[in-house]
């Protein structure tokens, strides 16, 4: 696209002023539209500097600092990181951390299922697919309280069906007991995610050459084989990214866990990212905070690489058209 | 020239928001239009009579309060009339010194300051009152 | 999109393979829909919030926890807010990414770089930046205020991508014709690219409200005013004063909940699509 407009503008400009020389008018325009290139990004780049990369840094920073709004901030090594290694709490966050992306593949085999579903001929795939979907889009502080209400010990609906069918006979405190909350907020987590998960795999299942299937079909592949040996090996991309989407829920899912049980009775159901606004914005301890986050992203950074390893370095590329 | 334009206005991003704003509309209308604060009612006796010069006392509920909005006295039919209601949801109870007291009544409106008229009259009962 | 080819053998087999299906399609749907319907309900009759056992079916609705929570809280007022953040987001998301995208469709030094620099912006979750992000918006003097809400989310590099792809979509021909005709830049952009990328609008304009709206984490972190808080703020004051057996606060979710919900149904396609097309480039 380049080559055309430079060669167009200096043949414009040499008609323009009769005998002047093309490559200077190349040039002037050139620079003016770099000018413009530049000035077009600005905004965005600022932007994603101010709350993007800048945070990253300052985070690494304030981690060594002990660090004071009003008076003097002060360098204090790894103090910060060794309180974290005895820091009870801590563990028990990042342990509910990781269990909650280990939930994650629950939800995907999930929604890998229902996307197989809406992806055959039935009719009214349509609404099926808006109904799961319907889930993604809402403000996660109304699910948590809809959740949160659903969970209820006296009036619950959970703890009315399990009574009623006989699982139960003293009602369940579900976001109130040690080990029920953090489960609890997982099942919410999953009823949320799952229309996301649906639509990338079914974005994956659709880009599939539907020859595939019918070779297999005249080869005389049953169903199972096709699933296993077509499908899932093709859909490797949209699972990886599925993924990638389940392990940044569970390092982001603040408002759940904030609206349901505040991190639930003694730390039972707190996830690394509560534990750090408490840190944070309750107890004001802003450096101790940035070096639990320091922590938080290299996680997510190996995670991320582990999971690009394992599904074959293509790293979620989909074809789109 | 008008094929656009019916085409700009049916369109799903236009139609609807455009339906909205038109409920909404009317609604304010009929809102302005039906919001005097006119509470009316009777009042009848044990006996099914209608008690004249009763004492009707009207209190605004929200959340966590009841407060007071102050009473009027039953004319000698048995009804009587709020003019000042400002409220969505008020309660209502009547008394007659020597007689006794109705229930009182949780009145909720659609809008604050609705005219209302209530169906069933606010009976008084001789002896201890229930709170409804 | 693939079409699968109908074929008419083996139709007894599809049959059956059809009523499997919709069984499965139908128990999921129920517990897709079951935590809608119960919070309709509970807003609608408020009978199952002290009384066990709680009755299945809708008895006696009534709209007045509606009425309570439009009069007893500011409910006018945190709408307001939540509008005024996200018209604010909004804007500044369609201008600048369609700015930023419509600068990576020309070739110019460094252009690998700042794509590379994007991605992996992109794997930079929010909540990993609060920290800072707060003191920097201290900083900025914005703490409690508007733009200080909406500033963090004036760009979002998912949109990007979906304008670029849109962009490089335009036929060369068109563009160099406009040029030849001696459309400047910006002209170029406001006549044609734009106009022809009106999908990709529509998405941005859907994804960048959706996430502004529900916004909660950030407005907690920067808001300290009442008057200034939004409708996820809002909804979380209430639960925290009233508790959760009031009828009223779930009146209050679903008021919340029926824009997000009646935008979603009304532009699906935009929505599904600014997801995929984003979320897959990453």
């Amino acid at each position: 696209m380049q080559n055309t407009l430079t060669t167009a503008m200096p043949v414009a400009s040499g008609r323009a002023h009769g005998a002047a020389l093309p490559r200077r008018g190349g040039g002037l325009k050139r620079r003016r539209e770099l000018i413009l290139i530049w000035v077009f990004l600005l905004p965005s780049l600022v932007v994603f500097f101010l709350y993007r990369i800048l945070p990253l840094l300052w985070n690494v920073m304030l981690s060594f600092q002990d660090f004071s709004l009003f008076g003097k901030t002060g360098w204090i090594g790894i103090e910060h990181y060794r309180e974290m290694l005895g820091d009870e709490v801590f563990w028990t966050s990042l342990w509910n951390t990781l269990l909650y992306i280990a939930s994650a593949p629950v939800g995907i085999v999930l929604a890998l299922a229902i996307a197989l579903m809406v992806n055959s001929e039935v009719r009214g795939r349509n609404v099926y697919r808006t109904i799961v979907f319907l889930s993604y889009p809402l403000m996660t502080v109304a699910v948590g309280i809809i959740w949160r209400w659903m969970y209820d010990e006296k009036v619950g609906l959970f703890n009315y069906v399990l009574r009623t069918l006989g699982i139960i006979d003293t009602p369940l405190p579900f976001l109130q007991s040690f080990e029920w909350a953090l489960p609890s907020i997982l099942l919410a987590n999953v009823w949320q995610i799952l229309g996301f998960y649906m639509i990338i795999l079914l974005a994956g299942l659709q880009n599939i050459p539907q020859n595939l299937y019918e070779a297999a079909s005249i080869d005389g592949a049953s169903a199972t084989q096709q699933l296993f040996r077509i499908t899932l090996p093709l859909l490797r991309p949209s699972i990886f990214l599925a993924f990638v989407i389940g392990v940044m829920t569970s390092f982001t899912s603040f408002d759940l866990v904030y609206v349901m049980t505040q991190g639930g009775p003694a730390h039972s159901s707190e996830l690394l990212v509560t534990y750090i606004y408490k840190n944070a914005f309750e107890l004001s301890r802003v450096d101790y905070a940035a070096a639990i986050t320091v922590v938080q992203f290299l996680l997510l950074v190996a995670l991320t690489w582990a999971g690009n390893r394992i599904s074959g370095g293509e790293a979620g590329a989909v074809k789109t058209e | 020239m008008t094929s656009t334009w019916l085409r700009l206005i049916t369109h799903r991003f236009v139609l609807i928001p455009l339906c909205i704003g038109l409920t909404a509309a009317a609604w304010n209308g009929y809102v302005s239009l039906h919001d005097g604060g006119l509470v009316r009612g009777v009042v009848l006796g044990p006996g099914g009579a209608p008690v004249a010069g009763a004492k009707v006392s009207m209190m605004e509920k929200n959340f966590t309060t009841n407060s007071d909005r102050g009473s009027t006295r039953t004319r000698a039919d048995g009804s009587f009339e709020f003019t000042n209601n400002r409220s969505h949801n008020i309660l209502l109870r009547a008394e007659m010194d020597g007689v006794g007291r109705s229930d009182q009544i949780t009145l909720r409106l659609y809008f604050r300051s609705q005219n209302v008229t209530l169906d069933a009259p606010l009976t008084i009962k001789p002896g201890a009152p229930k709170n409804g | 999109m693939t079409a699968n080819a109908h074929r008419p053998r083996r139709a007894t087999a599809r049959r059956k393979h059809h009523w499997s299906l919709h069984a499965g399609l139908l128990a999921v749907s129920f517990f897709m829909l079951v935590p809608f319907y119960w919070v309709l309900k509970t807003s609608l009759t408020g009978e199952n919030i002290f009384v066990y056992p709680p009755k299945l079916l809708l008895n006696d609705p009534h709209p007045f926890y509606y009425v309570d929570v439009w009069y007893l809280i500011p409910f006018a007022r945190y709408l307001a807010n939540s509008a005024i953040v996200s018209v604010l987001a909004i804007v500044a998301n369609v201008v600048f990414n369609a700015m930023a995208a419509y600068a990576l469709t020309k070739h110019f030094r460094g252009r690998g770089l700042i794509i590379t620099l994007l991605l992996s912006c992109m794997m930079i979750p929010f909540q990993t930046t609060i920290v800072p992000a707060y003191l920097i918006t201290g900083k900025l003097g914005l703490l409690n205020s508007y733009l200080g809400m909406a500033l963090p989310t004036f760009s979002t590099i998912v949109c990007i991508f979906v304008y670029k792809a849109s962009f490089d979509a335009v036929p060369k021909s068109l563009i160099d014709a406009a040029r030849i005709d001696g459309l400047s830049e910006l002209q170029v952009i406001m006549k044609i690219m734009i106009p022809l990328s009106a999908s990709a609008v529509a998405t941005n304009v859907i994804l960048s409200f959706i996430w502004s709206w529900n916004n909660f984490m950030w407005p907690l972190i920067i808001v300290r005013d009442p008057d200034m808080q939004t409708l996820p703020l809002g909804l979380s004051r209430f639960l925290t004063y009233h508790e959760n057996t009031t009828g009223a606060l779930y009146a209050f979710c679903v008021m919340v909940l029926l824009p997000g919900i009646l935008l979603f149904l009304m532009a699906q396609r935009e929505f599904i699509q600014g997801l995929t097309s984003g979320a897959t480039k990453g």
